[in-house]
């Protein structure tokens, strides 16, 4: 062991004296608060789970160079949950029972909130989750809070952009066909689109499902081509989503419009594959960097992602739900920050009453713990000619056409028009 | 003989172990409630939530050995019979508001005739091609069950499962100790089946079924009722798993996961013997466990599959066969 002499000692102290007295550094002290959550950084949701923890990571290393939470560093304590749900009960019962987590958040996506709901409401936690789908519809849970755009009645509200968007073409649509796979996000847009249709009168032409193990979709759609529907609305995911589109470019299959719910047209990898088939497909989205989504801190956000998002091997532009990650953790910063301690009861109560200013806008939770005002977006993808990704970055490459306070721009059709 | 023949570790005694039904069944319990007043007394939930998943795994692999060790037929529908016992549990609880124990005696009931029609329909099959059947059964119930509104289809079922169960600590606790019970009896089966004639008979099957049939082993009934017997415990492992998780959907109930546990956990323990799977199933169980809050990755089932490679280059008949060799 060396022993520190004390003209050492002096310099030392003399160091931390000027440190701490530096203008704008500010330094988080005391224990830090853990907040913990699993994440799927392995399996089938690992492209949106490792580029979510990305995101919270950015929001850390943010977060503690201003001084930390309550004066006190954050740490992030996660552990993968290879998007398996069956592990996901254990992983939060280790954090709070043996890592002893302060706040806890989720993983993402639905199928993987939803085993955590028990253990969380055990331990009566307050609980912000991303992108779960009417996940607190079965567990009434006071104390759950949701960063999803989709609000509390997904079935009334999803579809409503892509059929109130169809209800204003020159033409007004007659008939749609419906086809989704045989999951639980593209099931509920299926019937959010089922439904609304009915309602608005339109005759529905084709609606079936498909198992997620499809891997040729042209029989399928040629049965929609021979349907002869005015508009066309798929309920896919990321693998799907590509064989659907590219089926649809080889037998030109054209209608009003196309699209609806798709998952994939939003991640960048999909955007480069698929680039001009994207011209005219009319989507479901939560994000798109046109002046109307101008938040504040969303740009400061994502020059940071896309600085380290090469690196780290994710999503290279954080278009999609990147920026509700970063929300997910500002909801937590907040409520804490008004709150002054951590108290779970209290903390709800705290997320229940006020408006979260994020980088994805403000934002106020309903009782059910959902988005009180949903806000799906309906987003066209315009003039692309090739896979080069630097055009989503900018405005004018997805279009918003709905909601009315975000449009900006207007439809063009038909899908599947020479570009 | 089937044409997919194991390597396992040799049989133990049977006359002698037919006597000593009551000592086994004393230290099963033993060591069952060592277990449970040793989890108490650390108090901490975690360990339930660790334990639940080593002993689902311990029923499971169980199970498999009874007719893969046991009469050498390799079922790769591990992950079809435990889904099967898990929708029971939801499809009675949604129909009759009943809970976790009678929606285990409904599992076991439905895993038995799902099994024993699989055996009448298959066992005919031997060898691989009996192998393959299985795997198909388990895609065709996947796709019921996809197919299956009332359990909620693909888009999955929620349970809400009470907060508490008088007198437990916890949910927790109490699903722990559902799970130990089922283990106990599980491998107090296997251990039965292997000591008395049903396990002899098996045993001719699997080292010779034409020489076996030929000196008057009844080797369809056995069959059947290993294939019955098989199937009731992989569906019991699968009934409480709705009510671990609070949700389950299609994906998670027939994961690759359970399957190939279910095959490499006797394998490496030892398949043949009633205590092959449970040493199996103990270390791959925490092996699994521990990866996923230490490496936090994907890899357990890298784990697993080295784990075979190793096994099957240094130990072929498994940790129990490698020892015995040993003597």
């Amino acid at each position: 062991m060396t022993r520190m002499t004390r003209r050492e000692l002096g310099r030392l102290a003399a160091g931390a004296t000027v440190l701490a007295a530096a203008p704008g550094l500010s330094f988080a002290q005391g224990a830090p608060i853990r907040i913990g959550y699993s994440m799927s950084l392995s399996g089938g949701l690992a492209p949106n789970g490792r580029s979510s923890l990305l995101a919270h990571k950015i929001w850390q290393e943010d977060v503690n160079a201003r001084g930390g939470i309550l004066g006190r560093p954050v740490e992030l304590v996660f552990y993968d949950d290879q998007s398996s749900p069956a592990n996901v009960p254990g992983l939060y019962t280790k954090l709070l029972d043996v890592d002893k987590v302060d706040m806890v958040t989720s993983s993402y996506a639905t199928v993987m909130v939803a085993p955590s709901m028990p253990v969380v409401m055990q331990r009566n936690m307050c609980y912000v989750s991303l992108f779960g789908a009417g996940v607190n519809e079965a567990f009434q849970y006071n104390r759950y809070f949701s960063m999803n755009v989709s609000g509390d009645d997904i079935r009334g509200n999803y579809a409503k952009g892509f059929l109130d968007v169809a209800a204003k073409l020159p033409t007004p649509p007659r008939s749609i066909a419906i086809l989704a796979v045989d999951n639980e996000f593209a099931q509920k847009a299926a019937d959010s689109a089922r439904y609304l249709s009915k309602q608005r009168g339109l005759r529905i032409a084709y609606d079936r499902s498909y198992p997620p193990t499809t891997v040729d979709f042209t029989p399928t759609m040629r049965s929609i081509q021979a349907a002869r529907p005015d508009l066309i609305f798929i309920g896919s995911y990321p693998p799907d989503s590509n064989g659907i589109l590219r089926a649809v470019s080889e037998l030109r299959i054209t209608a009003q419009m196309f699209g609806g719910g798709m998952i994939g047209p939003q991640i960048a990898a999909v955007q480069a594959q698929l680039g001009p088939i994207l011209n005219n497909l009319v989507n479901w989205d939560v994000y798109s960097p046109e002046p109307t989504m101008d938040f504040p801190g969303i740009r400061a956000f994502q020059e940071k992602y896309r600085a380290r998002a090469v690196q780290e091997q994710v999503d290279v532009l954080g278009n999609y739900l990147q920026p509700y990650a970063y929300a997910q953790m500002q909801v937590v910063e907040q409520a804490l920050g008004r709150v002054g301690r951590v108290d779970q009861a209290a903390l709800a109560a705290d997320m229940h009453a006020n408006v979260f200013k994020t980088v994805v806008g403000d934002i106020k939770f309903g009782a059910s713990g959902e988005w009180s005002e949903p806000r799906n977006l309906l987003v066209q993808f315009q003039g692309i000619t090739d896979g080069d990704l630097e055009k989503y970055k900018r405005p004018g490459t997805k279009v918003i056409l709905f909601p009315e306070n975000l449009k900006s721009g207007e439809l063009r059709t038909p899908y599947g028009a020479p570009a | 003989m089937s044409d997919a023949s194991l390597p396992l570790a040799p049989a133990p005694a049977m006359a002698a172990g037919g006597r000593r039904h009551l000592p086994f069944w004393l230290g099963a319990v033993a060591v069952a409630v060592l277990l449970f007043v040793a989890l108490r007394a650390i108090g901490n939930d975690y360990g339930y939530f660790a334990g639940y998943f080593i002993l689902q795994y311990v029923v499971l692999a169980t199970a498999w050995n009874i007719l893969g060790g046991y009469a050498g037929y390799v079922n790769f529908g591990a992950a079809g019979f435990m889904a099967a016992g898990a929708y029971t549990a939801i499809a009675l609880r949604k129909a009759t508001g009943l809970d976790l124990l009678p929606g285990i005696v409904a599992a076991a009931a439905v895993g038995a005739l799902l099994g024993l029609g699989t055996g009448y329909l298959t066992l005919r099959l031997r060898g691989v091609y009996f192998s393959i059947a299985t795997l198909c059964l388990a895609v065709v119930l996947q796709t019921l069950v996809v197919n299956w509104d009332y359990v909620g289809g693909s888009r999955g079922a929620y349970i809400v499962r009470p907060r508490e169960v008088a007198p437990f600590t916890s949910y927790g606790e109490y699903l722990f100790l559902v799970m130990l019970v089922l283990a106990v009896l599980a491998v107090g089966i296997a251990r039965t089946v292997e000591v008395t004639r049903l396990g002899r008979g098996l045993q001719a099957i699997r080292d010779n079924e034409r020489a076996a049939e030929a000196v008057g082993v009844p080797t369809l009934r056995l069959k059947l009722i290993a294939t019955a017997l098989c199937g009731a415990l992989m569906a019991v492992a699968g009934a409480p798993l709705p009510y671990y998780s609070g949700y389950l959907n299609p994906d998670g109930a027939f994961s690759l996961a359970y399957a190939v546990n279910a095959i490499a956990m006797p394998l490496i323990g030892g398949a043949g013997t009633w205590a092959g799977p449970v040493i199996g199933a103990v270390l791959l169980g925490s092996l699994q466990q521990a990866a996923t809050v230490t490496i936090s990755s994907a890899l357990n089932l890298w784990i697993v599959g080295w784990m075979l490679v190793i096994f099957v280059a240094v130990a072929p008949r498994g940790i129990l066969g490698w020892f015995r060799k040993r003597r």
